[in-house]
């Protein structure tokens, strides 16, 4: 819709502030840097162990001291030199002070200057510690005798005197060197969980590629590489959970506690590594087992054949429906009615002139006023080029155009109806169920109203938003398998019996999606040509219940159920099979899989989960091949799966991370919803336990 | 010329600009503003910026592990601001950005106070303005006028806002005003000013067919914000309130903590994007298909999650069915409330007769609707000191002018003094004598064929048998016939030439 745009225009100002900048800066640097090198030259020697006589030579020599004659009073509070007041020389800039006045630089200090400095030409060494350390021990051996002696003959041993000034400039530029150094914690963290950020953004979709290309069946890529590699996806999502954690807790028992805005900055980092987590580690398909993967090679290499024969059955199809649309078209063109399946009749009949159609259609439409109207503008066109008039042809001529448009949108209308009405009669039976439907609807809409949340994005608590945290598992290792599958089954076929339901809700938004002239029975034709999402919604239109892949569709486990035992009967390509297993690349939809998971049996990756803490007894040893439920699956058609354990302790952490939020936020049916599963997933987690032990 | 991305590429660009590491943005009251139209808060935080800043808030900690963006209107204010926080720098760099021109002292000034040499960057990003929809701006004033003269202040704020959108988009344009319009020929003027004194910013590419600037006067057109509109983003705008994309849902009856603000913005809204300017009946419709949509994603109570793969399918899904039921809750909120006033505003019938004073010439019939909803006491006090608006506005020199009855009826109505006084005041704002075009009559064959036709449309929707006057205007622009003695163009007739077509 919006042509592409380039920046809008901008104007730089730096140059012109650079040079404002240098012009007051110039000045302030070249004094620091005079400073720190004659700071530089008074430390260079031992002091302690040269005469006061001849340090006092080299300080000269450093900086020509001011004339005392020239300064009677002191500079800085005005106070009048004498005997008693003597003047004090700055070491750094020659000036004269007081005694009151008068600063000390001592020897680390100046250390730390200058030695600041030179590390800033060379790096290798150590900034930090190499002043101190040194210095440090100066100072204990020193400093005790200096005191004394220094007041006595006023020998400086280990300091220099300076005036304010000098000492100020000094200090800023101390202070400049900390902050340089200082690196702090949640920078050093940051820097890191970047880093997994940027990993994470190169290898997930190297993943994403293999695991689809690998659950197509396809043989591109290897399996163990594949899984090496999620696992290695994997344990930087951990990290970059673990990080960030750290940087939301850091300083937290602090005395004083931080700036609430450094709080702040916490949580906000916190909050974008679960966003970047939620978002990156949920499209993270997984990996068919190998078992399933031969499976799935063997399954891969029949559609490719069947969807060669399909192909040419496509193409034979189409014609056929061309050919009679063809037919459909010409019979009601016959009984003069616009044909309007393709919606688009107008430029048709604009081409073909509607002056003979209007001819042709007979008394009764002439009465319709938009004609009568047409046929004056076309009669005064008339007058008003006999009139020569070229203006007002034009402006008459455009008013008949959009009379015509209006004609022509009329018609269309009108056939539209009619078609529309033959369509509503075959729509009779569902109109019943779409009611029930919207009462429904009705209800679900108030809870909605009545359930809370959150739509704002500014207004997130982001300590709720835990979509990984881990408690230890608490639930006994009972043996409740059995309960479960009966359960499981019995509301199985509740929900299989509701299937009427969504295809029906479908309904109106479906109505015109195919030619209706064209029978039911093409659908299960056209449906197979169709991979796209036109096809996923069209078994819908059909209402025959014992259809396998409108079932399908509706409920997962029924199409596992389908799927399993009557692939040999099911000839036609399911495109929804393959769907699932693309997008959701699901391991436990196939009730043939065997266990051993890539995964599981990992026992060189004992850090796969470093910040969980130990879950019932370790998944990785027990898991592997030995799964007791792979006879239940060949023999009952929806029987329980092995389910990849880690998966399942994750997805249990995961609804117990939803139901806290759906709970902040006082959704309460959800919640209970939520819980149901949580409770379910926890007993086949035991019961898969109970198995494997 | 998307105004919205024009924006939006301007911010990005900043916060590209100042490359990796954690940053904080830096604002004044207005830029915050400008920004939030454009970004969510979940899209900037990916690009590392994690604290919003007011320039002008005191309680800034030291945070020197953190790059500074500033993004700030060139006020005197906000450089004194910029000085003060540049001789005592809280963060490790700064990047400067102001959204106008700014002048030669002030970056001279603010050089000054860099002493640490803290600054990376200074420029001009012309984002002055609040960037509504792809095509439409604000500049949020309130009352720009004082009588029928500009506000000195408001007048410079526009003027700044105006060459800031040009420089965004890149246009250099031709500009033509209502001349009936002292303010409009002012405002002109002004905009002319600056791009005859910055001419080297608006060097720009020319085009075959150079752009307009087309300013325009609402006085020319009263009617139409006096009608009720049923259009989704008008529904709102007109009946709750929409202030930056935020709509204040406090006073709704029973409303959830989590509603009382909501926020409507196209452009991470999807249904919002394709249902804001779809008529009220459609929008119910579309409504309930984006919650059946839902759903079809919600797990149903009765269809529990049977198997681990359904479970996993939902936890999967579960992010994007908690966004969508975030919209779905939103927005049969929204809705609702809004069909909630509707009836309890008695609005149909209102906008009925509303679309009758603006659209048809019988004087009797209207009159005897006008003093027909007046009775009703559904109606309220503003809807119905409009519709005498409305009344007074079309049949200002009607013989049978009977203005005065229904000022008595409003009173008698106990419609507050403040409403009854509007009458007067649309009047002389926007009455017959100020107008530069008549919008009640049409005169041409044109229009009478396109009032023929309405008639025979008109009763499909008689809600929206209205079309703005602007329309017209435009249409007459598009195809050239827009006339020179209402619309002149300002600046030398050479340049006119070049526009003449033809």
């Amino acid at each position: 819709m919006w042509e592409p745009q380039e920046l809008g225009a901008v104007r730089s100002h730096l140059s012109d502030f650079k040079k404002h900048r240098a012009a007051r800066i110039d000045h302030y640097v070249v004094e620091v840097n005079k400073l720190i090198i004659r700071l530089e030259k008074l430390t260079a020697f031992d002091r302690t162990n040269t005469e006061s006589a001849k340090i006092r030579a080299i300080e000269k020599s450093v900086v020509p001291w001011v004339n005392d004659q020239d300064v009677p009073f002191c500079p800085d509070c005005g106070n009048k030199f004498s005997i008693r007041n003597r003047r004090h020389h700055c070491r750094l800039c020659g000036s004269i002070m007081c005694k009151k006045c008068m600063e000390l630089i001592s020897l680390p200090f100046a250390n730390k200057l200058t030695s600041a400095s030179k590390d800033s030409l060379s790096t290798h060494t150590s900034p930090s510690q190499s002043p101190n350390s040194v210095h440090g021990s100066r100072r204990g051996s020193i400093s005790s005798v200096s005191s004394v002696s220094s007041v006595l003959d006023e020998k400086d041993d280990d300091r220099i005197r300076c005036c304010t000034h000098c000492k100020d400039t000094l200090l800023k530029r101390e202070q400049q060197i900390d902050e340089k150094e200082h690196t702090p914690d949640i920078v050093k963290l940051y820097e890191k969980l970047r880093l997994c950020m940027e990993k994470v953004d190169q290898k997930a979709p190297e993943y994403i590629r293999m695991a689809a290309s690998l659950n197509a069946g396809e043989t591109t890529y290897s399996l163990e590489h594949a899984s090496d590699l999620r696992v290695e996806v994997q344990k930087v999502y951990e990290l970059i959970d673990a990080l960030s954690k750290k940087i939301l807790t850091l300083g937290l028992n602090q005395d004083p506690p931080p700036h609430p805005n450094t709080l702040r900055l916490q949580r906000m980092v916190r909050y974008s590594a679960t966003l970047f987590v939620q978002e990156k580690l949920l499209g993270l398909m997984s990996l068919p087992t190998r078992e399933q993967f031969e499976e799935l090679k063997k399954k891969r290499k029949q559609e490719m054949e069947r969807k060669k024969i399909l192909e040419r059955q496509v193409v034979l199809e189409s014609q056929q429906r061309f050919e009679e649309r063809r037919s459909d078209l010409a019979s009601r063109a016959a009984n003069g009615e616009v044909v309007s399946l393709r919606g688009g009749p107008a430029p048709l009949r604009k081409a073909e002139g509607w002056l003979p159609l209007s001819g042709s259609l007979g008394q009764s439409e002439d009465s319709d006023p938009l004609l009568q109207q047409i046929h004056n503008i076309t009669s005064f066109i008339r007058q008003a080029k006999a009139a020569g008039r070229t203006d007002e042809v034009c402006t008459l001529q455009e008013n008949l155009r959009q009379l015509q448009d209006e004609y022509d949108q009329q018609q269309t209308e009108k056939a539209i109806e009619l078609s529309r009405r033959q369509a509503e009669e075959e729509d009779l039976q569902r109109e019943q169920l779409q009611r029930l439907c919207e009462r429904e609807w009705e209800r679900e809409r108030e809870q909605f109203r009545a359930a809370s949340l959150h739509t704002r994005t500014r207004s997130l608590d982001f300590r709720e938003i835990r979509p990984f945290q881990l408690e230890p598992g608490r639930e006994p290792r009972t043996h409740l398998a059995y309960a479960l599958d009966l359960g499981s089954s019995s509301v199985q076929s509740s929900a299989a019996a509701e299937t009427p339901n969504p295809s029906s809700a479908l309904e109106p938004a479906r109505v015109w999606s195919g030619p209706p002239a064209l029978g039911q029975e093409f659908f299960p034709q056209s449906m197979i040509s169709q991979q796209n999402e036109l096809a996923s919604l069209n078994p819908f239109d059909e209402e025959d219940p014992s259809s396998p892949t409108a079932e399908g569709t509706i409920s997962p486990p029924a199409a596992e159920c389908s799927f399993g035992p009557s692939v040999s009967i099911l000839k036609e390509y399911n495109p929804f099979e393959e769907e699932e297993e693309a997008v959701a690349g699901n391991p436990f939809s196939n009730p043939d899989s065997p266990a051993p998971n890539p995964f599981n049996d990992e026992d060189e990756h004992p850090h796969q989960r470093p910040s969980s803490p130990p879950v019932s007894g370790n998944p990785f040893e027990e898991a592997p091949c030995t799964n007791p439920f792979e006879m239940d699956s060949d023999s009952g058609p929806e029987g329980e799966e092995p389910i990849e354990e880690e998966l399942l302790l994750q997805q249990i952490d995961n609804i117990k991370a939803y139901i806290f939020d759906a709970k902040q936020c006082g959704r309460l049916d959800e919640v209970e919803v939520l819980t149901e599963n949580l409770r379910e997933l926890k007993r086949t987690l035991a019961k898969q336990k109970g198995g494997t032990e | 010329m998307n105004v919205v991305f024009a924006v939006k590429q301007y911010v990005s660009k900043m916060i590209e600009d100042s490359g990796p590491g954690m940053k904080v943005l830096l604002m004044d009251k207005e830029t915050t503003g400008i920004v939030s139209m454009v970004y969510t808060q979940s899209e900037i935080l990916q690009k590392e910026v994690y604290l919003f800043e007011r320039i002008d808030s005191q309680n800034r900690e030291i945070m020197k592990h953190l790059k500074a963006i500033c993004f700030l209107r060139p006020t005197k204010e906000n450089v004194d601001y910029l000085i003060q926080e540049l001789r005592r720098p809280k963060y490790s760099i700064y990047f400067i950005y102001f959204s106008n021109v700014i002048s030669k002292s002030d970056v001279k000034s603010l050089a000054e106070a860099d002493e640490q040499e803290v600054v990376a960057e200074v420029q001009e990003f012309y984002g002055d303005y609040i960037a509504v929809n792809p095509h439409l701006f604000s500049l949020n004033i309130l009352g720009c006028c004082q009588g029928r003269n500009w506000g000195p202040a408001q007048l410079s704020r526009t003027t700044q806002g105006l060459t800031a959108l040009l420089l965004s988009l890149k246009k250099c344009p031709m500009i033509r005003y209502q001349l009936s319009s002292e303010a409009a020929k002012r405002l002109a003027e002004c905009v002319k000013q600056v791009i005859t004194k910055e001419y080297e910013l608006f060097e720009f590419r020319r085009t075959e067919v150079p752009p307009l600037l087309l300013i325009l006067d609402r006085c020319d057109d009263a009617i139409t914000p006096l009608l009720n509109q049923w259009t989704y983003q008008a529904m709102v705008h007109e009946l709750l309130g929409i202030n930056n994309n935020r709509i204040d849902l406090s006073r709704v009856p029973g409303i959830s903590k989590d509603l009382r603000e909501v926020v409507l913005s196209a452009e991470n809204d999807e249904f919002y994007a394709n249902n804001m300017y779809l008529n009220f009946a459609e929008i119910g419709s579309n409504i309930k298909n984006l919650m059946e949509d839902f759903q079809k994603k919600k797990p149903k109570e009765q269809q529990k999650l049977e198997s681990i793969a359904d479970m996993k399918a939902f936890v999967e899904n579960y992010p994007q069915f908690k966004k969508m039921s975030g919209t779905v809750s939103k927005h049969v909120t929204v809705v609702g409330e809004l069909s909630r006033l509707v009836s309890e505003r008695n609005l149909l019938e209102v906008s009925e007769v509303e679309q009758e004073l603006a659209c048809q010439n019988d004087h009797s019939s209207a009159l005897q609707n006008v003093k027909r909803l007046l009775q009703n006491p559904k109606v309220t006090e503003f809807d119905a000191a409009r519709l005498v608006m409305l009344y007074a506005l079309h049949y200002e020199r009607h013989s049978s002018n009977s203005l005065p009855g229904l000022m008595m009826d409003l009173r008698n109505k106990g419609v507050s003094e403040k409403y009854r006084k509007l009458v007067s005041a649309v009047i002389e704002y926007g009455g017959k004598r100020v107008r530069g075009s008549d919008l009640f009559s049409p005169k041409d064959a044109v229009a009478i064929t396109k009032q023929f036709l309405k008639g025979l449309k008109g009763v499909e929707n008689v809600y929206t048998q209205h079309q703005p006057f602007l329309h017209e205007t435009l249409d007459h622009l598009i195809k050239g016939k827009l006339k020179e003695n209402v619309y002149p163009y300002l600046g030398p007739s050479t340049l006119r030439d070049r526009l003449t077509p033809r």
